[in-house]
């Protein structure tokens, strides 16, 4: 049986996943799931669901006497008065499964059923580890058909382990990082298969993925439209066009109740309710994204250098997508060096990164590939892998204990705390 | 003779899961811990008089036990100029008991007889307010007497 080993790897990172989030709540590491960024993401389903009303007054009524707390970025805009919400609804789709269990749960418990006592909470929260454990599985699927098990499950449990994902899947849950992690190593692996046989059925659900990729966090939607477009030569692409349209139309559909929502509350399809808060693109702080001691993406996963180098080497059995998804990754540090808070506030490294991680992910497969080739590296790369593995999920405890500060990190504090619980 | 052929292990195990499902169900639907169950709360504060209270924002709830007899709710919040009152209500299990007017920086007492006991051994009280502060703080919440 292929993959058995790796199959493994995606339960046992399922019971890791859960325990580490049963750990950080019931040891009062983190707050109630349902908080900061994931109160925004999360708000439409009370809304819809409860309140049945998708301007969002009623649940602003109920939760906080008819106006939102300023840190939830949900604003009335100008000139309308309509509530407009900075966190599009991507990740409550993807959440209303378990919000629907948890409201039935909480009616027949006899909570309080406005969406914010228990068992939402805990929907919410567990939604996003789901979630990435479907992105893992996802993943595996994709990185079995070019790599070796050995190599698709070590890749898996540095992923989990080696980067923020673990943090993104149990103690800051409820953001937006585990539904895009999953968007993303979904939309790969079904890109990888539709490459290999196109059908209407895989390009329905290219469609259905990549609208949910740009409703759950709009400047991913650069991730579909490169790949689609550039992972083959032109005539190929022109080729598979009405495969194209059938994408193009779905993800459309999946995206239209987005900008409705959007129209309604401000009388435009496409807004920023940051205001004058946005891009700075002529001043990216790329060294300060990809290196600094703050947030920086290799400062505090240093075992993606490795993947870089991975995906650098482009062995000849990675996947079609590589090179655009590359390119993506480069388009994408630029935009998220442009935001005007490059830090993205308040995480664990920097969480901008956690959606690509499986285009990082084909990198490492690829050179931990190119390690298996010769014995003699193979004993280098499993130590420098296990040290740097090591260091990440020894940070990540120091962070769950508030030893590393939430952001703004400095040199003399990172030093001051080195290795120290 | 013939033999009977036994269950396959998927429906010895779907079995199982539905059992363990039921019983879940039957336990969550009147658990002790909710007596101990409260949402919507900030943390305990002192005034300068001593009293303890907590903030709650647009709406708060915790359960009682439901063989109480009622209820007191101390009730109050601040005012800067030009605020305007705060209008709290107070339901039993989704029905309305009390409204209190919050006019002045004073301790209002809300007390509320409780219904008849039902089948389950609490009561949820829900407060709401239908205005908030800055910081999403509505109503100063005191502490609450079980009569």
């Amino acid at each position: 049986m292929t993959g058995i080993f790796s199959r493994s790897v995606v339960a046992a990172a399922a019971v890791l996943c859960l325990a580490g989030y049963v750990f950080v709540y019931a040891t009062g590491r983190a707050d109630q799931p349902i908080r900061s960024d994931g109160f925004s993401y999360y708000v439409y389903l009370p809304a819809w669901f409860i309140f049945h009303d998708t301007t969002l007054a009623a649940v602003a009524k109920d939760c906080c006497g008819g106006e939102f707390p300023d840190f939830t970025a949900i604003i009335r805009w100008p000139g309308t008065r309509h509530w407009v919400n900075a966190h599009p609804i991507g990740v409550a789709i993807m959440q209303a499964p378990l919000f629907l269990i948890g409201h039935g749960l909480t009616r027949w418990s006899n909570l309080s059923a406005d969406g914010f006592t228990l068992y939402y909470q805990h929907a919410a929260g567990l939604s996003g580890l789901f979630w990435t454990i479907a992105g893992l599985w996802s993943l595996r699927r994709l990185l079995v058909r070019h790599f070796t098990d050995t190599v698709t499950s070590v890749t898996l449990m540095v992923i989990l382990f080696g980067t923020n994902l673990y943090h993104y899947a149990t103690f800051d849950s409820s953001y937006s990082h585990a539904y895009s992690f999953f968007l993303c190593a979904a939309f790969l692996n079904l890109h990888d298969r539709w490459i290999r046989s196109p059908s209407r059925r895989l390009a329905v659900l290219l469609g259905l993925v990549s609208g949910l990729i740009v409703l759950t966090r709009h400047t991913n939607v650069l991730l579909p439209v490169l790949v689609l477009l550039l992972a083959t030569r032109w005539n190929e692409t022109l080729r598979r066009s009405d495969d194209l349209l059938t994408i193009a139309v779905v993800a459309a559909a999946v995206v239209a109740p987005q900008a409705a929502l959007y129209y309604r509350a401000t009388g435009r399809i496409l807004v920023s309710p940051y205001g004058a808060l946005g891009f700075n693109l002529g001043s990216p702080a790329i060294l300060g994204v990809l290196f600094s001691v703050k947030k920086g993406l290799f400062f505090w996963s240093p075992i993606l250098l490795v993947a870089v180098a991975g995906l650098a080497m482009r062995s000849s059995g990675a996947p079609a997508f590589t090179r655009p998804a590359a390119l993506f990754l480069i388009l994408n540090t630029y935009l998220i060096a442009s935001w005007w808070d490059w830090q993205f506030g308040a995480s664990y490294g920097h969480r901008g990164f956690v959606d690509s991680l499986p285009i990082f992910a084909v990198g490492l497969a690829s050179f931990y590939e190119w390690s298996a080739r010769r014995r003699a590296r193979l004993p280098i790369v499993a130590c420098a892998t296990s040290i740097l593995v090591g260091l990440s999920v020894f940070q990540m405890f120091q962070y769950w204990n508030r030893v590393l500060p939430m952001s703004d990190t400095t040199w003399e504090q990172y030093r001051s705390v080195f290795l120290r619980l | 003779m013939t033999s009977r052929p036994l269950p396959s292990r998927s429906l010895l195990l779907s079995a199982a899961g539905l059992v363990v499902a039921i019983a879940g169900l039957v336990y969550l639907r009147d658990p002790a811990w909710l007596l101990r169950t409260e949402s919507g709360f900030g943390p305990w504060e002192v005034d300068q008089n001593g009293t303890r209270f907590r903030w709650m924002g647009g709406h708060a709830s915790f359960f009682v036990r439901s063989d109480a007899p009622g209820v007191t709710i101390p009730l109050r919040t601040t005012f800067n100029e030009g605020d305007r009152p705060i209008v709290v209500s107070i339901s039993i299990d989704d029905r309305s008991v009390d409204r209190v007017v919050l006019t002045d920086g004073d301790w209002r007492h809300s007390s509320v007889r409780m219904p008849p006991r039902g089948t389950r051994r609490a009561c949820r009280i829900d407060i709401r307010a239908d205005r908030t502060r800055t910081g999403n703080r509505a109503v100063q919440v005191g502490e609450i007497q079980i009569r």
